[in-house]
């Protein structure tokens, strides 16, 4: 099987016998994706494996290590745990089980010998058996997998190998293939029905939906873009003030970069409109009617007074988040390849130096101020950005975050990036820079707004519905080249190839149908949307993405927006109609170029308007602004909500923005395992909140009372009624290790939210006596004696009511050690 | 999540000591009153306080009160107001705000009383408070009333310091009656018996009854069997001050065992003890696992080597069979008093965004937070993993050795991590085995420079709170109670760390005179739960203690900035979840009651049916 004397391995052309080398054969038994217990996608095939392995769990995981099979296809490396249960042939395809991780997400491949360390390339010889292996991937997360004595010497090799060699190699379009390419998978996914329950802004009727969601009554759909012929980047669909029409429309897009003109985003309901545009084009005349237009497209439906918000000055630019970024990537990874890792000493100034809490911070703090002047109420707030393509999107998403209840929900959230980012035409492909040929334009732009998010969330954790968990599952996501909402740079490329689809195989999104329903070919399948998170995660793992609590105040519908009810706020309604005030580095000011046709060298407008910019509403916008920095003093935002009464839920989340409340995300930047000790036994792992796990148990109680009464027939075995646990998520037995809340989370975290479902490797497997009759859990924790000291509670339950169907969890298992395959209680 | 729970204890306290003020001061009402970090809704059930505080045996003193003093808030800006000082507390009030300004405290945190400049121009006198609990207070008022002047600051500098003065601390004025004995809690022989001690290897010694063996260790100790009280004096004489190794916790499964001691007294010749030798060896021999001990001197071994020039000194490998020998790199008191005091200007009053992490780490702090916790799980990683017996000492065996068996303990014996079991384990670890709370913390002493002051106990809870952070479901108490505990080391309301040792407490009748700080906590338990609390047996914490997972305790050390102020009252939250919690569990009963009854029935009737093996279904709560 080797080349190459005892101590050197060559690396072998792989391509070539990929054929013969391949361990599946499909078609063998055309029923069975099983091969060797890993569940293979249609069209998938193991290229090499390796058995006994040990994967080091991270903190979230229980720490420890978990023994399994570890295997390398052409689109994944996987993990598949010792006792896994044999997987169920009729469920849906998953892409990737929990213990694994794409190609495409691979950044590096790092052996450790007996005393040594050694990036692996695909071109480089390995002279030592590796004891462990790491992989490094893109989304931050570090991999170790740990050889036992007696995995065959080969099969580590072979399996370095394979995996260095099939994450470098592959592009874009074959790691799609590999995934998606299959003809099942191309069926599997055109049958597949998107998310009712999001909006996903692509129609014109979403649109119409979100306005009427705002109560925005004075504004309109328009789609004079629907060809893509007035700007290239912004959507077929844009919502502008209902008086202008569609022929005043078009004269306006000469006047902004790229064409993007001032957009309608989202409605206060105090009154206030969002709109985001790019900066004016210069060298160009106004005429008169142009200016009557650009003031009406500018200022909407309030007449009054609009604030534009420069976004380029305060805020990073798309390099800085790249170098802050590649710094902190190198300072919470570390390097075991070169041994480079930062001093434990030294770690908190380092981290200062990424700037990466700075630029998070100078990001919040902007969409806080464009928060306050929002919830003072009638007036119009343009974000404006040279090019109207990241940090708008940053700052305009934060805004709603902050202030809208609908968009700290799951599928609020989704709805908010598809408008913001996706539709609005983030470049998302060149951000994330997924073929390597760009790295001029590399920024993770959409990375620093979660990171944002995940600081409002663990600042106010019960006003999300959404999880932390939720936005780590986006994250990595952005790093798996297969997702159309991530593809491309705008919603005219996605359409564009669509179109031209032709000699192979394109990947296509899926809302090619709404465009040209007929045209394309019904074989190729679109490339799902992020959003459809089955694809990537199980059920349980899906059920952490929300809070089990309901956040606290509810989230009530807007009725028709306009929540006039602020007693507080100084109306701003004695400005005089059409003035504008540019802020900047906290101040207000009216500089004469802020808008352009306004300035002195294009006299048609002096003529006409014979205002002159007053300055008398900016004590009353600065006002505004005060309101948030009193935010820090009790007194401030008390006084106005009332000490007691309960939280309005319109009132903005304003976050502390002082240097010890700007948080790292541990939990997304150091999940490598590479800090955390490792112990013999795992010790920290996840459990059931103890509200949860009473509700659970009201529920199974209830259950068992119906069965009890209604149970008059004796030869009806009560056993069967038991629901019996059909999950196919059961990869993470070592987490009946132990089950205490996964370290270092906020602790208000924990309050609210369930921790992630503990599973056992026991329950599962083909259990006959019902679960009710198994001891109960102290004494069979004590029956199992001194070897077991971790002990297992009840199983998950998700979502914030008890289902009907939910699923019952036998008594705690015992097995303690992943590989120690404990004997069932049931047995 | 910056849970700065301080605002409920003032408001107990206002709650508890208020009624004479109020009297004095007339307030028309303190519903509306709440004190400047208090923006959250006050804890209902301090409620049940009231009744409690009516109680007429407690009358803190009046002393000064007058109305014309500013308060120059470093946060807010001048307010003026009201001020009354009493023999416990300073508390002043500012009516002009809305909602009304309070600033309660206690006049135990007062480290130091300076005036400042009253030679200056517009004839205003000044005095600032240093306090040791992380901030500094300026007050201000008029030339004119120099009698007044001088009144205050007399009755500052005296009832802040009463024992420079010959006056009796607060605790011993203070006469609230709770109704839990907190002097009750620990028992030092049932502590012992829950670890199963008396054993075969282990006894219980009287020797140490009248304090003759050694002054600052517990009348009880546990010791190895085979070494009779004659040959403990021998070996107390090779050891400093006394403090022989004896037993502090006991693996319940393999035997291993943590004790504790001082440094030997080997000196600059290498002195050798035949006694301690052996008794080291016994102390091996009681845990058959293990054919090793290992000793863990908490000291950087440069410090442990320059105490021989004392006298002192540490174990040669050579002198001690089988015994490996670690230093664990921890600083001495001092340097950890240079540290703190480093923090605090970090974080006091004003924190500078821009450098923050690089002045945070400039202070050390958390690197000393660091060592200590990775002292204590090294050592309870040789209990634990490598089942053998460990040694811990430092010089004196009362401060780093206090922080590192007890930390262990915690992190070994999930009892210790209950409310009750979390008080046992201070009263035994850290008071019983004296450390030397009196002088560390300096209660009533005017003496700020005193160079026996350190932060020793803080950062014990400052580990406490870490490992709360990383398990934050082992824990039966909040950070409200770490708060507390804290807020009542310096306030000097109850006599629980008052004095240096047992012998001490004893003498002055502390558990007689004074009351405890448990009986005020387990009189309210719900004040200091966490909901989040499950409580797994024989389950063995390790934390991570890399830096990249520590953090400072910002609802600690910069509670007082009311920027950081938790956006979610996140005790408020606690608590509807206990209640939560306590309703669903009333459902279960119920529930589970009605199925018994039922199933009872119906098995009765069609008796050996399955149904008959449906149990009740085991809660946890």
């Amino acid at each position: 099987m080797l080349t190459g004397s005892k101590t050197t391995f060559k690396v072998r052309q792989m391509l070539p016998d990929i054929k013969e080398r391949m361990l599946s054969q499909t078609g063998v038994n055309a029923r069975s994706r099983d091969v060797f217990g890993l569940r293979c996608l249609p069209g998938e095939c193991v290229l090499q494996r390796a058995v006994m392995v040990r994967k080091k769990l991270t903190a979230r995981e229980g720490r420890g290590w978990l023994s399994g099979t570890l295997f390398c296809t052409h689109f994944r490396v996987a993990f598949v745990p010792q006792d896994s249960p044999k997987p169920d042939d009729n469920a849906d395809p998953v892409l990737l089980g929990d213990h694994d991780v794409a190609l495409a997400a691979i950044e590096k491949v790092v052996v450790v010998g007996p005393n040594r360390t050694k990036l692996v390339t695909p071109s480089s010889s390995l002279k030592f058996t590796p004891e462990e292996l790491v992989l490094y991937c893109r989304d931050m997360r570090v991999i170790c997998f740990l050889f036992d004595r007696l995995t065959p010497d080969t099969q580590v090799i072979e399996i370095t190998y394979t995996i260095a060699k099939a994450a470098k190699s592959g592009s874009v379009l074959s790691f799609q293939n590999a995934a998606l390419g299959s003809v099942e998978m191309k069926q599997f996914l055109s049958n597949r029905r998107r998310d009712a329950h999001m909006n996903w802004f692509e129609s014109a009727s979403d649109w119409e939906q979100e306005l009427e969601r705002c109560g925005a009554t004075s504004w309109r759909v328009s789609s004079v873009n629907d060809r893509f012929e007035m700007s290239t980047s912004l959507p077929r669909f844009i919502v502008v003030p209902q008086k202008v029409l569609d022929t005043e429309l078009k004269k306006s897009f000469a006047h902004f970069n790229e064409g993007r003109i001032p957009r309608w985003c989202w409605r206060h309901p105090r009154g206030s409109d969002l709109l985001r545009m790019a900066s004016f084009q210069n060298n160009i005349y106004h005429e008169k009617d142009d200016i009557r237009n650009l003031e009406m497209v500018l200022f909407g439906c309030q007449s009054s007074l609009c604030v534009v918000v420069e976004l380029g000055e305060e805020l990073p630019s798309p390099a800085d988040i790249q170098l802050a970024h590649s710094r902190l990537r190198a300072l919470c990874l570390g390097d075991i390849s070169t041994s480079v890792s930062v001093p434990d000493d030294k770690w908190l100034s380092t981290l200062e130096t990424t700037h990466w809490l700075d630029y998070t911070r100078s990001c919040l703090r902007k969409a806080s101020e464009v928060a306050c002047l929002l919830r003072g109420g009638h007036l119009t707030v343009a974000l404006q950005e040279a090019e109207d393509r990241d940090m708008s999107c940053v700052v305009s998403s934060l805004v709603q975050v902050m202030c809208d209840p609908h968009c700290r929900t799951q599928h609020g959230f989704q709805g908010l990036v598809q408008k913001e980012w996706v539709m609005a035409g983030h470049r998302f492909c060149s951000r994330i820079n997924y073929r390597r040929d760009n790295d001029k334009e590399e920024a993770p732009v959409f990375q620093l707004f979660l990171d944002c998010v995940w600081q409002l969330w663990s600042q106010y954790p019960s006003r999300f519905q959404l999880t932390d968990e939720f936005l780590l599952a986006l994250h990595d996501s952005i790093q798996l080249p297969l997702f159309s909402s991530f593809l491309a740079n705008s919603q005219r490329e996605r359409c564009k190839r669509s179109q031209n689809l032709g000699q192979t195989y394109t990947p296509v999104n899926g809302w090619r149908d709404v465009l040209h329903p007929d045209s394309s070919d019904p074989s190729d399948p679109p490339l799902p949307p992020v959003w459809d998170w089955s694809l990537q995660y199980s059920k349980a793992t899906q059920d952490r993405f929300t809070q089990p609590v309901a956040p606290t105040p509810p989230l009530q519908p807007l009725l028709n927006g306009n929540l006039n009810t602020n007693p507080d706020t100084p109306r701003l309604a004695d400005t005089i109609p059409g003035s504008v005030f540019l802020l900047s580095r906290g101040t207000f000011s009216c500089p004469a170029n802020l808008l352009p046709w306004r300035s002195s060298s294009s006299g048609v407008y002096k003529k006409s308007h014979r205002r002159a910019p007053s300055s008398e509403n900016v004590p009353g916008l600065e006002r505004l602004l005060k309101a948030w920095a009193l935010t820090d003093f009790p007194q401030a935002l008390t006084s106005t909500s009332g000490p007691q009464g309960p939280l309005d839920p319109y009132e903005p989340l304003l976050p502390l923005l002082m240097g010890p409340c700007m948080g790292l995300w541990r939990e997304c930047y150091l999940r490598g395992a590479l800090h955390a000790q490792a112990f013999s036994h795992p010790i920290s792992a996840n459990h059931l909140h103890p509200v949860e796990r009473l509700a659970q148990e009201v529920q199974q109680l209830k259950d068992k009372l119906a069965e009890v009464s209604s149970s008059t027939d004796p030869t009806t075995p009560t056993g069967t009624s038991e629901p019996r646990r059909t999950d196919t998520n059961l990869n993470q037995n070592t987490n009946n290790g132990t089950f205490l809340f996964p370290s270092s989370r906020p602790q208000g975290s924990g309050v609210q939210r369930a921790a992630p479902p503990p599973t056992s490797t026991n329950h599962q497997t083909s259990r006959g006596p019902p679960p009710a009759s198994a001891p109960p859990s102290r004494s069979a924790h004590k029956d199992t004696g001194g070897s077991n000291k971790h002990t297992f509670l009840f199983g998950h339950s998700s979502g914030t009511e008890v289902r009907p169907e939910q699923r019952y969890y036998p008594t705690p298992s015992n097995a303690k050690l992943p590989k120690s395959n404990g004997p069932s209680l049931a047995s | 999540m910056y849970c700065c729970i301080s605002e409920a204890a003032t408001y107990k306290w206002l709650r508890l000591l208020s009624i004479n003020v109020i009297i004095m001061l007339s307030f028309t009402s303190t519903s509306t009153s709440r004190s400047d970090r208090s923006a959250q809704a006050k804890p209902p059930s301090a409620m049940s306080s009231d009744s409690v505080s009516t109680s007429a045996e407690f009358s803190p003193e009046l002393r000064v009160s007058t109305q014309d003093i500013t308060y120059f808030c470093p946060f807010t800006g001048a307010l003026r107001g009201a001020v009354t000082i009493t023999n416990y507390r300073l508390f002043f009030k500012c009516m002009d705000r809305e909602p009304t300004f309070v600033l309660d405290l206690p006049l135990g945190v007062v480290s130091r009383v300076e005036k400042i400049g009253s030679a200056s121009s517009r004839g205003d006198v000044s005095y600032g408070l240093v306090c040791k609990d992380m901030r500094n207070l300026r007050f201000a008022h008029k030339q004119l009333e120099d009698t007044l002047r001088k009144s205050i600051f007399e009755v500052l500098m005296k009832f802040a310091f009463p024992v420079s003065n010959g006056l009796q601390i607060f605790a011993f004025e203070y006469g609230q009656v709770f109704p839990e004995n907190g002097w009750k809690v620990y028992d030092a022989v049932s502590e012992y018996k829950r670890q199963g001690i008396p054993n075969e290897s282990w006894r219980i010694t009287k020797v140490n009854d009248h304090y003759e063996l050694c002054d600052t260790y517990p009348s009880t100790l546990a010791v190895p069997v085979n070494i009779p009280d004659e040959e403990l004096k021998r070996v107390a004489a090779f050891r400093a001050k006394g403090r022989i190794p004896v037993l502090s916790w006991i693996h319940p499964e393999s035997q291993a065992t943590v004790t504790r001691c001082s440094q030997p007294m080997v000196g600059v010749n290498g002195k050798r003890s035949k006694e301690d030798e052996k008794y080291l060896q016994s102390i091996m021999d009681a845990n058959a696992q293990s054919h090793k001990l290992f000793i863990f001197d908490a000291r950087p071994s440069v410090n442990a080597a320059a105490n021989k020039m004392k006298g002192g000194g540490y174990e040669s490998e050579d002198a001690y069979q089988n015994a490996e020998l670690v230093f664990l790199d921890i600083h001495n008191i001092h340097v950890m008093r240079e540290s703190l005091r480093k923090l605090k200007d970090v974080v006091y009053p004003n924190i500078e965004d821009s450098h923050w992490l690089s002045n945070l780490e400039s202070t050390h702090w958390l690197e000393h937070i660091k060592l200590i916790l990775a002292g204590a799980l090294r050592i309870a990683d040789k209990v634990e993993s490598g089942k053998t017996s460990v040694v811990v000492h430092c010089s004196d065996g009362w401060d780093r050795t206090a922080q590192l068996t007890s930390l262990s303990m915690l992190m070994l014996d999930s009892y210790y991590r209950t409310i009750r079991g979390f008080q046992v384990l201070l009263e035994k670890e850290w008071l019983s085995f004296g450390h030397r709370f009196q002088l560390r913390i300096g209660h009533g002493d005017k003496n700020h420079t005193d160079a026996d002051r350190s932060p020793v106990f803080i950062q014990f809870i400052d580990c406490v709170w870490q490992l709360t952070r990383q398990f934050p479901a082992a824990f039966e108490f909040n950070e409200y109670f770490l708060v507390t505990i804290l807020d009542h080391l310096y306030s000097c309301l109850f006599g629980t760390f008052l004095c240096n040792s047992e012998q001490q407490r004893l003498k002055e009748e502390i558990p007689k005179r004074t009351v405890s700080l448990w009986s005020y906590i387990n009189s309210q338990l719900e004040e200091f739960t966490n909901p989040l609390y499950v409580n797994y047996s024989n389950h063995v914490l390790f934390p991570v203690v890399s830096l990249r997972h520590l953090e400072l305790w910002v609802g600690y050390y910069i509670r007082w900035n009311p920027r950081m102020r938790p956006q979610e009252p996140v005790h408020q939250r606690y608590k509807e979840l206990l209640a939560k919690r306590a309703e669903l569990q009333k459902r279960v009963d119920e529930l589970q009651r009605e199925v018994t009854n039922r199933s009872a029935s119906s098995s009765s009737e069609r008796a050996g049916s399955p149904t008959r093996s449906i149990t009740p279904v085991q809660t946890f709560v």
